[in-house]
């Protein structure tokens, strides 16, 4: 195998199929990146068994300047190498694999000798068909993932929660997240009618590395499915994630329907003074705030006591404020997550009681988006 | 730099008991007296196992100490008589004379079954004097349990420590505000609480032998040569230990543990019991009103090897059995091994702190409600 490319080119390639590769696998090889050199261009390959990336770098663009001299195949450290192809001197490089999997990588008068592996060893890649899929902007699926990622539970005791749950039905595209303690779901109607139909859940984790790779171009992605694998499709790239296995609990009963009380802010407004009042709580074992609403006198304080530090109070600026008086604890943690996923918009915020879970939802649109928080009983 | 007045106003007894369980032993098998004991298991029986846990003084002259190997003690001191450990009977006695402190005061600080702190500042008799206290109180545990003790008397631990070390068996010694520079500069440098094998060649070194070189050193000195023990070193030797006798000291961990003769054998019996301790630590945790972020799990082999390994959470566990169950289930499969005997369970919840709050949880996984 021989080839040359250009660089910058090939780094950021690197970059995006490095991000499945995990140093510390108990699978050797998988600490390694899989280059198979053919007529059509470069086939990169990272995998940590749970995910998987694969880019082909096109021999026919004309900006990547990539030669293929002989094709083949090699799998390379991706650590050694990524560090090696970055700080190499010169605009092009040279890949050269001899006898034994001797990997020569040369770029002006500088050559480093590696030593690669079989690329026959190399884990292959599921099959993932065509039979059932979605297209959606990029933008769109970032905002999503980004919106619903948050509720994922980071504890392995309950496997299920740390993934979000994605279904199509109808063409409604639905996700949502859980961690028992806040709940995050958004909703989205297909632009272009679909028959296809799914019930899959996603690892959080795979949803935050493929939506680091979304470039702001919003170009479109395409999910499609096996029985336990998703494969997102982006250009030349594929990303493979596996799937959890078991049924998800039914998450729609848990959002409530009437409110007794609703109150309307800015969101970064009121995230503004949630981060204050939580500056205290954080170094305390009581990572609690207090809200307290007025409605008949349309006002909203927020308290918050740490009694090895000290504590903080604010009167808020309510847009609309109407129901009974309430008094109510939260974490400000999950408070803070939820608000920033609403960015810069106008919130409901809609309560029940004291012990019972309280929803925000965007006031422009209130029934595609809404977060859900469980509140905080105190002693 | 001196100590506030407010904190050497303060009396504190260190009461500490003579060869505590050596003289439990002596006091219920009388035919030990005028012999050398150790209480240990008797490596003679046990292949060599097992570690001193105290001696009487006869053997201490032998050069027995606490924390020595069996088989070494015995080497020592061959015609002494070995005694297994009895902790269930030294606890009824330490809560026996803990009952006496608690005439005196409530302000008790344990520091273990023979070792306690009490401040008298007031007490419940009303006396002026602490040695008074101190000698009724020696007085009184003698009558009821024929056991002596010795106490120091001072306005900070530190020096009621070692006042009670200095006139040990049966002695009460005081060292007045008055009197306490004196004394620490006389003090070797070894006797300051924490100067230990590493520190006192460190000290010689530095020319440091006793409290008057360590009063000459400079705080940035001590502080540079020691880190945060020269902070603290240079205000003991300058009379100051602020410390106060916790006698409200939260609990740091709240375990259950079983051990089993037959030992369990099969991972159902495994699960059964655990599921058995988790419930029994989460009623405890509950009714403490305490959670925790790790949970320890204890295990014991068939070999009488003892593991223990932890998990700890970045937010606190919830209160509930099943939560625990779960998390010691984790652990334990990752450290069994197949074909093994277990002798010993247990499961501690610790980095226990007052449970002010509680996070609720969407009912996820019971659909009933």
């Amino acid at each position: 195998m021989k080839f040359s490319i250009n660089r910058a080119a090939f780094i950021k390639e690197l970059n995006n199929v490095s991000r499945a590769i995990s140093s510390k696998t108990t699978i050797p090889i998988l600490t390694g990146i899989k280059i198979v050199a053919s007529d059509a261009g470069l086939l990169l390959t990272g995998s940590n068994a749970d995910i998987s990336i694969e880019s082909l770098i096109r021999a026919d663009d004309p900006d990547i300047g990539l030669t293929i001299d002989e094709p083949g195949a090699i799998v390379l450290t991706a650590r050694f190498f990524s560090e090696i192809v970055k700080r190499l001197p010169e605009q092009t490089m040279t890949v050269t694999v001899k006898d034994a999997f001797q990997t020569e990588i040369t770029s002006g008068s500088a050559a480093f000798n590696i030593n690669g592996q079989d690329a026959n060893n190399y884990p292959h890649l599921p099959e993932v068909d065509a039979a059932d899929s979605v297209v959606l902007s990029g933008a769109v699926f970032k905002e999503l993932i980004s919106q619903t990622v948050i509720a994922v539970s980071n504890q392995e005791s309950r496997p299920i929660l740390t993934g979000v749950h994605f279904v199509l039905a109808d063409n409604q595209f639905l996700a949502v997240a859980t961690d028992s303690h806040r709940l995050s779901q958004r909703q989205i109607e297909l632009p272009t009618p679909s028959s296809a139909a799914f019930d899959v859940i996603i690892p959080g984790k795979s949803l935050t590395e493929l939506s680091r790779m979304i470039g702001d171009d919003d170009s479109d992605v395409k999910m499609q499915f096996s029985e336990n694998q998703v494969l997102f499709l982006l250009g030349d790239t594929s990303f493979y994630s596996r799937l959890l296995e078991g049924n998800y609990p039914d998450t729609s009963r848990l959002i409530p329907k009437d409110a007794s009380t609703t109150v309307e802010f800015e969101a970064p407004e009121l995230l503004a003074a949630v981060e204050r009042a939580s500056l205290l709580s954080h170094e305390s074992r009581n990572n609690v705030v207090k809200l307290t609403l007025t409605p008949a006198d349309n006002q909203v304080t927020i308290f918050s006591n740490s009694p090895d530090v000290g504590n903080v109070e604010e009167a808020l600026d309510p847009k609309e404020i109407t129901g009974d008086d309430l008094e109510i604890s939260f974490n400000p943690d999950y408070m803070k997550d939820a608000l920033r996923s609403f960015g810069q918009t106008t919130i409901r915020v809609a309560f029940t009681s004291a012990l019972r879970p309280f929803t925000l939802v965007p006031t422009e649109d209130t029934s595609n988006f809404i977060q859900l928080i469980t509140p905080v009983r105190t002693f | 730099m001196q100590p506030a007045a407010k904190f050497t106003q303060r009396k504190i007894i260190h009461v500490d008991m003579d060869a505590f369980y050596a003289s439990i032993e002596e006091r219920d098998h009388p035919e030990f007296k005028g012999h050398p004991l150790i209480v240990a298991q008797d490596p003679r029986k046990t292949g060599g196992r097992g570690v001193v846990t105290t001696a009487n003084y006869i053997a201490r002259q032998t050069g027995v100490h606490s924390a020595m190997n069996a088989n070494e003690a015995l080497k020592l001191c061959p015609n002494a008589i070995f005694k297994t450990p009895d902790f269930p009977r030294y606890r009824e006695v330490s809560d026996q004379i803990h009952a006496i402190f608690h005439e005196y005061t409530d302000k008790i600080e344990t520091v273990a079954f023979d070792e306690a702190y009490l401040d008298v500042t007031e007490n419940k008799h009303h006396l002026h004097s602490a040695v008074q206290v101190a000698h009724a109180i020696q007085a009184e545990i003698f009558d009821q349990t024929h056991l002596t003790c010795s106490t120091g008397i001072s306005y900070s631990k530190f020096l009621a420590k070692e006042a009670s070390d200095f006139r040990k068996p049966v002695g009460v010694c005081v060292i007045l505000p008055e009197d306490a520079h004196d004394f620490l500069m006389a003090l070797p440098i070894e006797r300051f609480r924490g100067v230990g094998k590493k520190t006192v060649p460190k000290m010689h070194e530095l020319g440091i032998l006793n409290g008057a070189d360590l009063y000459e050193r400079s705080q940035l000195a001590l502080i540079h040569d020691f880190g945060k023990f020269g902070y603290i070193l240079y205000q003991r030797v300058r009379g100051i230990d602020e410390r106060p006798v916790e006698y409200q000291r939260e609990r740091k961990s709240i375990g259950k543990e079983r051990t089993y003769g037959p030992p369990l054998t099969t991972t159902g019996e495994v699960e059964s019991q655990l599921e058995r301790l988790a419930e029994m630590v989460a009623t405890t945790v509950k009714q403490k009103q305490r959670h925790g972020k790790t949970l320890v799990l204890k295990l014991r082999d068939s070999e009488f090897n003892t593991i223990t390994k932890r998990v700890t959470q970045p937010d606190f566990i919830p209160n509930d059995a099943t939560t625990y169950y779960e998390m010691a289930l984790e652990i334990y499969q990752s450290v069994a091994t197949s074909d093994e005997q277990v002798r010993l369970l247990g499961i501690t919840l610790t980095g226990l702190a007052p449970q002010t709050f509680e996070e609720l949880k969407l009912p996820l996984f019971d659909p009933d409600r």
